[in-house]
């Protein structure tokens, strides 16, 4: 596994050395937690309350904060795994000593966490200044910290499958983007699952894309014990189901390779 | 008059001879096309699921949403579908590109914009005009309106692509800095206007001039009033205006790449 760990650092390292293209996509962070501070603050105050979907505005921002740090952090792994497929770069890949799923894995999620934390911090920044602090306890940031690179490792499942649609499709972008619209719209990074209609509530609770970003997020700004719970069963139970997914779909699809010397 | 008629042959010889070589890559094109649709679609939902919850926000409702969409997808579409250089302007100026179009018997920077055409912006275009008469159901008073409002939006979107790209003259590499500015009028342009107050109401009449594709147009659509649509046409103009100041004063600081280059 320490290959997979070095994999992941050398990503880190090469990334830091881009720093500056990470940081100005923070200008577009800065813009989009500033409108939805706007909304937010005036939905507030012409509903008259002081909670929706059992947030506080304070609370609000911090989700969005979270849920925004997770979505803009996302490398481009269905492209590189479509770029491999497309260009015959995978054959090379295939006599490394390497696990290819495992070493993509190693390799984007080195770039996500830099980019998660570089986006977070700077969310958290922004959200001192419009907001101040959140009261955080301890309980909820380790939940946090757990359930974020299991959110990671389930986003990536699902990535590297439509990845490996190139087997099979011409193009495969209009269903990167396709998935990615669903985790923004349905797993609650634009409004939390408490504030969609009763009925679709139950059906996206059990839906990946709220464990990919509703889950860490609400965990963070509530320390909710059960739902820390539940997400984690059903992250565990999703990256299960994508891992065996991935393996029979990859093993199909290696089938397809043809590589010639030269 | 010779001239006009001269510039408005040249503009349509361009958006035929753009939109076939668009079609010879027809499954890249058309999934471009049906990719945005959908990436504009769900911003549609959004607001359907935000209004179901909050029927109100500041005296706007879905429809006002929705048209707010529908104006400045179809705007940004059709300024771009045309004119898709505009995205590209500070690329173009960094790299030294500007030799070929300087040396046309034309304006430089109308020929350079309509060099191009983005396939994305063709699912735009469609998109708005789409979502408008589908969800919103309007008269033919308002649909006339609307499309007349779409050619003032995409007259202030071309106007601020080029004054942003245009930096690119003074600062080198503006390519960075023109996206983030480019992004964030879009995105101050698709929310309900009466969120912003104060500060940032001004910048948004001014520097980042989101009020003149999403409060004017959608109050005077909403009224049906000719001043605030009038308004929106004057503040395109003036963005324009702006812009090709902009543009023809950086040229003069423009130095040539002596990049040899073909164009087919």
């Amino acid at each position: 596994m320490s290959k997979y760990f070095y994999i992941a650092l050398t990503s880190i390292r090469s990334r830091l050395a881009y720093l500056g293209e990470i940081g100005s996509k923070t200008i577009f962070l800065f813009v989009v937690l500033y409108i939805f501070l706007c909304l937010w603050k005036v939905t507030y105050a012409e509903t008259n309350q002081t909670s929706l979907g059992g947030l506080t505005l304070k609370q609000m921002l911090w989700y969005l904060v979270v849920t925004e740090s997770i979505i803009m952090s996302l490398p481009t792994i269905a492209t590189l795994v479509d770029q491999d497929v497309r260009t015959g770069a995978l054959a090379m890949q295939l006599v490394r000593p390497l696990s290819y799923p495992l070493n993509m894995l190693a390799q984007t999620s080195g770039e996500r966490v830099l980019s998660f934390a570089l986006n977070f911090v700077v969310g958290s920044i922004i959200a001192l200044m419009f907001v101040g602090p959140l009261d955080i306890n301890f309980q909820g940031f380790a939940m946090f910290l757990m359930l974020l690179p299991l959110s990671f490792a389930l986003d990536f499942t699902i990535y590297f499958l439509i990845g490996l649609a190139a087997f099979w499709l011409e193009d495969t972008t209009g269903l990167t983007l396709i998935y990615s619209r669903m985790t923004m719209i349905l797993g609650g990074m634009l409004i939390p699952l408490e504030l969609f209609p009763e009925g679709w509530q139950q059906i996206l609770r059990v839906l990946p894309f709220s464990a990919i970003v509703y889950g860490p997020a609400r965990a963070f700004v509530t320390g909710d014990l059960q739902l820390f719970l539940s997400v984690l069963i059903q992250q565990v139970v999703a990256i299960l189901v994508f891992a065996l997914v991935i393996r029979i779909v990859y093993n199909l699809a290696l089938r397809r390779v043809f590589s010639h010397g030269g | 008059m010779n001239w006009l008629t001269s510039y408005l042959n040249l503009a349509s010889a361009y958006i035929k001879i753009n939109f076939k070589s668009l079609l010879a890559y027809r499954g890249a094109f058309i999934s471009q096309m049906v990719a945005m649709f959908i990436n504009d679609f769900v911003w549609i939902a959004f607001w359907c699921l935000f209004f179901t919850r909050f029927p109100v926000v500041k005296g706007w409702g879905v429809n006002d949403v929705i048209t707010l969409w529908a104006i400045a997808a179809s705007g940004f579409g059709l300024a771009h579908m045309i004119m898709g250089n505009a995205l590209a302007l500070p690329g173009i100026i960094m790299r030294g590109e500007l030799d070929s179009w300087l040396l046309y018997p034309r304006a430089v920077l109308p020929h350079l914009l309509l060099g191009k055409s983005s396939a994305s912006s063709w699912g735009d275009f469609l998109f708005g005009i789409v979502v408008y008469a589908i969800f919103v159901k309007p008269d033919l008073a308002h649909f006339s309106l609307f499309m007349a409002l779409i050619c003032s939006v995409a007259v202030l979107f071309v106007g601020f692509s080029v004054f942003t790209g245009s930096l690119a003259f003074f600062m080198g590499s503006a390519e960075s800095v023109s996206t983030q500015l480019r992004i964030a009028m879009i995105t101050f342009s698709t929310y309900p206007s009466p969120i912003f107050q104060g500060f940032v109401k001004v910048l948004l009449f001014t520097l980042l001039p989101a009020m003149f594709v999403s409060h004017l147009p959608v109050s005077a659509l909403r009224n049906m009033s000719m001043i605030d649509a009038l308004y929106s046409v004057g503040g395109a103009l003036g963005v324009l205006a702006a812009g090709i100041i902009m543009f023809y004063v950086g040229l003069r600081r423009y130095e040539s790449g002596n990049l040899m280059e073909m164009r087919g």
